[in-house]
């Protein structure tokens, strides 16, 4: 079994949903009452992939929403619960969606293995990370051309570069895809420095510095909400992949030749017949989902049952290579821009 | 996916703002355990527990007399308790506490009275749901809550406590489950007149229990998975155990 540990992208989304599933204890109470809320199994569901290998999961919604992130505490509790609520019901491979893992990796939640009466097992859990990784560079890889970008020649901005998913895109860039430039932005320079050395290339630069010479921007970090960009001063066409959680580079590059494409989300080549992905507010809910996700998804289908990302910068190359391997062959591809290009006649 | 937060510019960025830590309150960071304030809360909470492992033998008693057939086990059970109620009395000792039995009676007497008339009109399920789940449930997440923070004499003991507790609410689990086509009206009927009472107990020693470093929404937190992971156990679905749980919070 794989399972998915997700939650709402806001309190007021999340009360919406659980009435819609029938909490309604949850579903009416305030943030105090959801701080005490315990996990809950939203949904269970059969999915085969393109090979024909069938797997069963499970949707657990942590009731984590992001107003706990001040409270350290309720925020570890969550996270936590969720966790041993997937190892209780015996799953094989569960992945840490949205702030679940940053949650986890942050608070150091690995110094809390004991949950009640179950210890929990590290190798049932993944952050999914290396897959998202795999999905953005495909993604990027794939749509650059459509939009006149010449990848060998492009200048690509990797927003967030340090981080566990940025390093692994950065690396992947450099190695295997072949860029014009790689250009590194993130907050603390010794870890930027760290990487630039590791690659043996790349330069670094500030946000500012780096978004009016780059032809590919990667957001691997979400954008302040208070940043303000003058988008006159982007190259055109600009390539714009948003793998921020929550997605929201939309609402400030508006504008010709500026393209955004939402990362690290992937498609499934069949309707799965769940309703969790509604509450992830997917486009195609049936078919789409967070690369995190499906990640489980794929080492379950593998029978891969370990935590196959885990921990800080341990994204090599052969791993990108091998999910990316699986991804297709079970039937997932990365969302592109053909539909944004050209939408569907309704 | 990448996580970062909606206002941050980076992962990094985020270890300044929120995630500022972080004692990490499990790992030597215990209250102080002599203080004058400590022990007058600990003389209520030892003195609950202490109550509440009595009330717990007495009531296995009573349920024995309405299911005969399970006698031998519910004796077992009640036995069990005295046996922790022993030790509970320990950890009192070994503080230099003693136990404020008059508080604890009194914290009691609605939840009692409520089983002795369950009792006395033979409802077996009021007296199962009152006694196996929403008091084994109580205590199952107090004891998890306290064992985090207690003095390391009494860790022990309660962590030996603990484990028999799941003995007993799924003992009751196991009934209800069993006669649940039969009892589900009374079930949730006697549901709804208890769980407020539960909350109450919980809200009427929050403060006591912070001075033992116990979070009530931790307490309550922990209540609400036991209680839901008994109510699963026994077949309800996940509506009606919301519904159920609503008794609680309104």
């Amino acid at each position: 079994m794989f399972g998915l540990i997700g939650h709402s992208t806001s309190f007021a989304d999340a009360k919406r949903k659980a009435s819609i599933l029938g909490f309604d204890h949850i579903a009416e109470g305030d943030l105090d009452v959801w701080c005490m809320a315990p996990p809950q199994l939203v949904e269970n569901v059969e999915v085969k992939s393109a090979v024909g290998i069938s797997i069963e999961g499970s949707y657990i919604d942590s009731c984590f929403v992001p107003e706990m992130l001040s409270r350290f505490k309720t925020a570890r509790r969550k996270v936590l619960n969720a966790m041993e609520l997937a190892q209780k019901k015996g799953i094989n491979i569960t992945a840490l969606g949205g702030f679940t893992s940053i949650i986890f990796e942050n608070f150091n939640l690995l110094q809390h293995k004991q949950i009640r009466n179950t210890s929990l097992e590290w190798e049932r859990f993944t952050t999914g990370n290396t897959h998202t990784a795999w999905v953005i560079c495909r993604q990027l890889e794939i749509n650059a051309p459509k939009v006149g970008i010449d990848i060998k020649k492009s200048n690509v901005a990797v927003i967030g570069a340090t981080g566990d998913i940025g390093s692994a895109v950065c690396r992947w860039l450099t190695k295997k895809t072949g860029i014009g430039e790689l250009i590194m932005v993130a907050r603390q320079q010794e870890p930027l420095i760290a990487l630039q050395k590791e690659l043996d290339g790349g330069v670094i630069k500030t946000l500012e510095e780096a978004l009016p010479l780059a032809d590919i921007v990667v957001w691997v970090a979400s954008m302040p909400k208070t940043m303000e960009i003058d988008i006159s001063r982007l190259k055109k066409p600009c390539l714009m992949i948003d793998g921020g959680y929550p997605k929201n580079l939309d609402e400030k590059f508006k504008g010709n030749d500026i393209h955004i494409l939402k990362g690290g989300i992937v498609k499934f080549f069949n309707d799965i017949g769940w309703n969790m992905m509604e509450l992830a507010e997917m486009e195609n809910p049936q078919r789409e989902m967070f690369a995190c996700f499906a990640e489980a998804m794929i080492l379950e289908f593998e029978k891969c049952h370990t935590n196959f990302s885990w921990g800080r910068n341990n994204i090599t190359l052969e791993k990108m290579e091998f999910i990316g391997a699986a991804s297709e062959k079970h039937g997932f591809s990365a969302i592109g821009l053909d539909k944004q290009i050209n939408p569907l006649p309704v | 996916m990448n996580k970062s937060f909606t206002n941050m510019q980076t992962l990094e960025s985020n270890k300044k703002s929120n995630l500022e830590p972080q004692v990490d309150e499990n790992s030597g960071n215990l209250p102080d355990f002599t203080t004058d304030a400590y022990k007058d809360a600990y003389s209520r909470i030892n003195a609950i527990v202490i109550e509440g492992e009595q009330e717990a033998y007495d009531n296995y008693i009573s349920i024995a007399s309405l299911l005969p057939k399970d006698s031998e086990e519910l004796t077992k059970l009640a036995k069990m308790e005295l046996k922790h109620k022993r030790g509970f009395i320990a950890c009192g000792k070994n503080l230099s506490v003693e136990a404020d039995m008059v508080f604890a009676k009194e914290f009691f007497s609605k939840l009692h009275g409520n089983f002795q008339t369950a009792l006395e009109n033979e409802n077996l399920t009021t007296c199962l749901l009152i006694q196996a789940i929403l008091i084994e449930a109580f205590a199952i997440s107090a004891y998890h809550v306290y064992i985090r923070v207690a003095d390391p004499f009494a860790k022990k003991i309660t962590q030996g406590v603990v484990n028999d507790e799941y003995l007993h609410l799924n003992y009751g689990e196991k009934w209800l489950k069993e006669n649940l086509h039969t009892c589900k009206n009374e079930l949730i009927a006697a549901n709804k007149a208890n769980l407020p009472l539960i909350k109450k107990m919980l809200d009427q020693v929050a403060d006591d229990a912070a001075i033992l470093s116990m979070d009530k929404e931790e307490l309550m937190e922990e209540f609400m998975i036991a209680y839901q992971d008994a109510l699963l156990e026994m077949g309800l679905d996940n509506r009606e155990i919301a519904r159920m749980a609503m008794a609680a919070i309104v």
